[in-house]
């Protein structure tokens, strides 16, 4: 059992002196923005609160509790303290928390929809617990070809392949990307998780298996270019992957529809009428600093009136669903969830539609606009699915 | 087949009702095979039980001793297995009820007899017999047969035959049944009541029961707000219990209670079997659950194949808003 | 203290699709996946709680293929000592033989406590554990759903009908099977799976214990399996979760229950 001399942090982990930065966001306008702490305005759900209670356990201060381990799996890795807090170690303290997840998961001690969800991916590759053998059928009847080796490889992530509504969005994609002539295949049921939520909620082990085993199937199948359907998939394929052996061309599938539009590979003409704010996921946008090809598109729509919220961004709300917390679910149950503040404040920008780029904030945000009571005046879309509008396509 | 043997057992001054079940099955099988159908009581006092056995049984030995208190399953094997050596039944049946899962594995061992557990059917034919049993979650039934033998045992799966009404005034036997053996290496301390708590789930006219397809004890809410606009209460299944997120008090099953509401609404439960027994008195029954698989919906009257957590919010306010 | 629990290897039935073989006496198994059996992992997590307490040896076993070892990791990394699975490749209608075979292995071993599983998900038939305890001559209690181990007594609450317990002190060595429910099992992480591998994993062969052939000869045959009749359907509501949501709310009123 680790102790706090042997945690890697521990030189910097008591350094928080709990200035509060890490709950605003980079323009300051809300107190609000770590999503714990939205949820629950207690310290102990803040960033600085967590990494003391952290320490106090690991110092043996404390005892591990069922309510203690809630609160460190509450955080769902946005990154927004990471932005925000001024001190050095800053890049590390979404790392820290997972350092600490992981000592929870070596000593067996998970909150119990984080176990559920760690033997669902164990045991059948995704975290439903659904069968293996039906991860491929978000595909059937739209034509779609296995990966045999064509340019591109569409990764479509357990999500996207089990979620009925992350489904509708997986096969819109596909249908875009076949009009604009890319050549590319799916794995349909020879895909596998692809660990980026395995990593975040700790179980460090498991991650490495699923990285060496996915690079090991992309290598014998000639594999060069990823595009991704959630940023997810991308972030993990990007930048922890290499680590591992696996060195490919990674997108998310909006870096490359931004560029099929700019060469006219997808016609957008049809348009596509109506206010639109765009909600930044925080793997493309924070993690990854992708502001900017989904705007991009956006504004290249014909019809579309883009609006900004006041939090955007660097500075955006996480829908709170990172972590494996659209599974594991710890932030809802209230209005103060950050799913349900995020769609107040979309909603207050006049927009009537909400665009997502992300299969995670589509769920979350679409149950959040139906606990918000304003589904006859917010629609949450898929990036996908405005593009495939605009195309004729839908 | 000369003889069917049933064995009665009985708890806290009641006869079970399997016991009956299982009588009536006995009856059954006994009339098409030209056998007679003992039923065999063990206490300490049962000239009562032994009454009311007798109207499904040809005989009834009541088999009565001081030292045979509560239900210790060890005495019960010892008398048995006496008097199944001496009479040599063809078949011994009885529920699978916690009694029975103790009685009689132990049994079939001490005697050297095949045994088949829970039970859906049992069928004689051209002098064999066949027992059906229900496999990998309630998808498949498989059909067994036996070796040739002396006695077969078989348990029956509780609540799965139907009890019928007879009156066969069978003849009583008292036996006072000597017990040399003391029994000392387990004893028997007491019974433990569930906590009273503040709900009682039998008596509501609306059940909302939630399965593990809630996903977490968060989400009970949802649950609770459902079961207000329809004036319920919130029961589960097992999992919920042995995960901590409801009292026992509020599991519906084998080992939990039976409702008999208006409407019971099943949502994410799968419907195993030691569920189900619990509510097949509801008049109707609705369930929601993600698996257009799940068995529950064998038995439920409407049935939604959607993720709870995004049709329950939904069917909250409809109602509310049919309501007015 | 010296615990042995027994455990197995059973498909994942939750999501599948269970599809009966030509033979009509297996299932389909290429898209299945395995686990251990969840009554199990309860027993094992009882095992391991009251050894991080007493203190003493926990020993996994299982009568089984070599794919089985898998289950034998998961209990190592859990936290017992040692594994031992008997190579048996064949699936048995009969519990009996199984526990013949247990109860051979469990002479050769040392123990205060065997634990097993009330019973197993594939085919549920509750029998093995009090089988086994029957045939070693040691005092059983089923249905366990808690435990207390003082001075060589075990005290036990036993789960009833209805929601009743009832208790017992029973005199160890003993044989107890367990109920879910009678604790939470700890989460076990891939590299804890990964640590197990040092640990010892003992695999016997049927001819190595001393059998009769009595033993290994069934008396409970599989015939047939059979799909289950369906019975009365339910209706289905189908349509979006607003669509159905609304029709139910509408059957729910016009039926009279609001």
């Amino acid at each position: 059992m680790m102790t706090l001399t042997e945690y890697r942090y521990s030189d910097v982990v008591h350094r928080c002196f709990r200035c509060g930065y890490c709950k605003f966001p980079v323009n300051w306008i809300d107190v609000n923005n770590c999503p714990a702490y939205a949820r629950y305005r207690m310290e102990s759900y803040s960033t600085g609160g967590r990494l003391w209670l952290i320490r106090a356990w690991l110092n043996d201060e404390i005892n591990w509790t069922e309510h203690f381990a809630e609160i460190v799996y509450a955080c769902v890795s946005c990154k927004n303290c990471v932005e925000k807090c001024p001190l050095r170690f800053n890049i590390d303290i979404v790392n820290m928390i997972v350092a600490a997840k992981s000592e929870m998961v070596e000593r067996g001690l998970v909150p119990s929809t984080v176990k559920e969800f760690l033997e669902n991916v164990q045991r059948q590759g995704n975290p439903y617990g659904s069968s293996r053998a039906r991860r491929g059928e978000w595909s059937q009847g739209t034509g779609v070809e296995q990966y045999q080796g064509q340019e591109f490889l569409y990764y479509v992530g357990c999500v996207g392949s089990y979620d009925t509504r992350a489904r509708q969005t997986a096969k819109t994609l596909a249908s875009l990307l076949h009009k604009a002539g890319l050549s590319f295949g799916v794995l349909g049921k020879e895909e596998n998780c692809d660990g980026n939520e395995v990593k975040n909620l700790g179980e460090l082990t498991l991650f490495e298996m699923l990285a060496e085993d996915n690079i090991t199937q992309f290598k014998a199948l000639g594999v060069n270019k990823i595009v991704t359907l959630s940023p997810h998939s991308y972030n993990a394929m990007k930048n922890d992957y290499p680590d591992y052996g696996g060195d490919f061309y990674v997108y998310h599938y909006t870096q490359l529809v931004q560029q099929l539009i700019g060469d006219g590979k997808l016609d957008i003409s049809g348009g596509f009428n109506a206010r639109v704010v765009y909600h930044d996921p925080c793997f493309l946008g924070r993690w990854n600093e992708e502001y900017d090809s989904p705007r991009r598109i956006l504004k290249a729509i014909p019809g579309i009136e883009l609006v900004e919220m006041e939090r955007n961004k660097a500075g955006a709300l996480c829908c709170g669903g990172g972590g494996g917390n659209f599974y594991a679910d710890f932030l809802s149950g209230s209005e103060n969830s950050p799913a349900r503040r995020r769609v107040r404040e979309a909603r207050a920008t006049g927009a009537n539609i909400l665009a997502v780029a992300c299969p995670n904030c589509m769920t979350m945000l679409e149950d959040a606009v139906k606990a918000e009571d304003l589904e006859d005046k917010l629609a949450v879309r898929d990036l996908s699915e405005i593009v495939a509008e605009a195309c004729g396509t839908e | 087949m000369a003889e069917i043997l049933v064995v009665a057992e009985h708890r806290r001054q009641t006869l079970a009702d399997v016991s009956l079940q299982m009588l009536s099955k006995g009856r059954q099988l006994a009339d098409q095979a030209s056998a007679e159908l003992l039923a065999v009581v063990i206490g300490r006092n049962v000239d009562g039980y032994a009454q009311e056995l007798a109207r499904w049984a040809d005989r009834v030995l009541a088999v009565m001793n001081e030292k045979l208190g509560e239900s210790l399953a060890e005495p019960s094997q010892k008398i048995l297995t006496s008097i199944i050596k001496e009479r040599k039944p063809s078949l011994v049946l009885m529920g699978h009820s916690s009694f029975g899962m103790d009685l009689a594995p132990a049994l079939a061992v001490e005697l050297g007899a095949p045994l088949a557990t829970d039970c859906l059917d049992l069928f004689i034919g051209n002098g064999s017999i066949t027992a059906t049993r229900s496999i990998y979650n309630g998808k498949v039934n498989a059909v067994y047969s036996f070796i040739p033998c002396e006695t077969l045992i078989v348990t029956g799966r509780v609540g799965e035959f139907p009890i019928e009404d007879w009156d066969k005034q069978g003849e009583i036997e008292e036996i006072d049944f000597p017990l040399e053996e003391e029994f000392n290496y387990k004893q028997f301390e007491g019974y433990i009541e569930q906590e009273a708590g503040g709900v009682d789930i039998t008596q509501a006219e609306v059940v909302v029961s939630i399965g593990r397809g809630i996903k977490d004890k968060e989400h009970i809410e949802l649950a609770q707000q459902l079961a207000s606009e329809l004036g319920g209460v919130v029961a589960c299944s097992r999992p919920v219990v042995d995960y901590g997120w409801l009292p026992s008090e509020r599991q519906v099953g084998l080992s939990g209670k039976a409702v008999k509401p208006k409407l019971y609404l099943a949502l994410g439960i799968s419907g195993a079997f030691q569920h189900v027994v619990g509510l097949k008195g509801s008049k109707m029954i609705v369930a929601i659950n993600k698996d257009a698989r799940a068995s529950i919906f064998s038995l439920a009257d409407y049935g939604i194949v959607d993720d709870i957590l995004k049709v329950v919010p939904l069917l909250i306010q409809k109602i509310a808003a049919l309501k007015g | 203290m010296d615990i042995v629990t027994c455990i197995k290897r059973v498909p994942d039935t939750s999501d599948a699709d269970i599809i009966i073989d030509a033979s009509q006496r297996e299932i389909e198994g290429d898209t299945l996946a395995f686990k251990i059996n969840d009554w199990d992992e309860y027993a094992l997590e009882t095992a391991v709680q009251l050894k991080e307490t007493l203190g003493g040896s926990l020993t996994a076993v299982t009568v089984g293929p070599k794919e089985w070892d898998d289950v034998l990791r998961r209990a190592l990394a859990m936290g017992a000592d040692k594994a031992i699975r008997v190579d048996e490749d064949m699936i048995t209608a009969d519990s009996y033989m199984v526990a013949g075979i247990l109860e051979s292995l469990l002479r050769s071993l040392s123990y205060d406590l065997v634990l097993f599983g009330a019973q197993s998900e594939d085919f549920g038939s509750g029998q093995l554990g009090i089988m086994v305890a029957e045939m070693l001559g040691v005092p059983h209690v089923s249905l366990v759903v808690s435990l207390q181990v003082q001075d060589g007594i075990a005290r036990v609450k036993r789960e009833l009908e209805a929601g009743a317990l009832e208790s017992y002190t029973i005199e160890l060595p003993a044989v107890l099977t367990v109920q879910t429910g009678i604790n939470r099992p700890r989460y076990i992480s891939l590299s804890g799976i990964k640590r197990a591998m040092t640990k010892e994993l003992q695999v016997l062969s049927l001819s190595g214990l001393s059998l009769s052939q009595e033993m290994l000869a069934p008396m409970v045959r599989l015939e047939r399996l059979e799909t289950p009749p369906t019975g009365k359907k339910a209706e289905f509501i189908s349509g979006s979760p607003e669509e159905s949501a609304e029709q139910l709310a509408k059957i729910l009123q016009n039926s009279g229950v609001f």
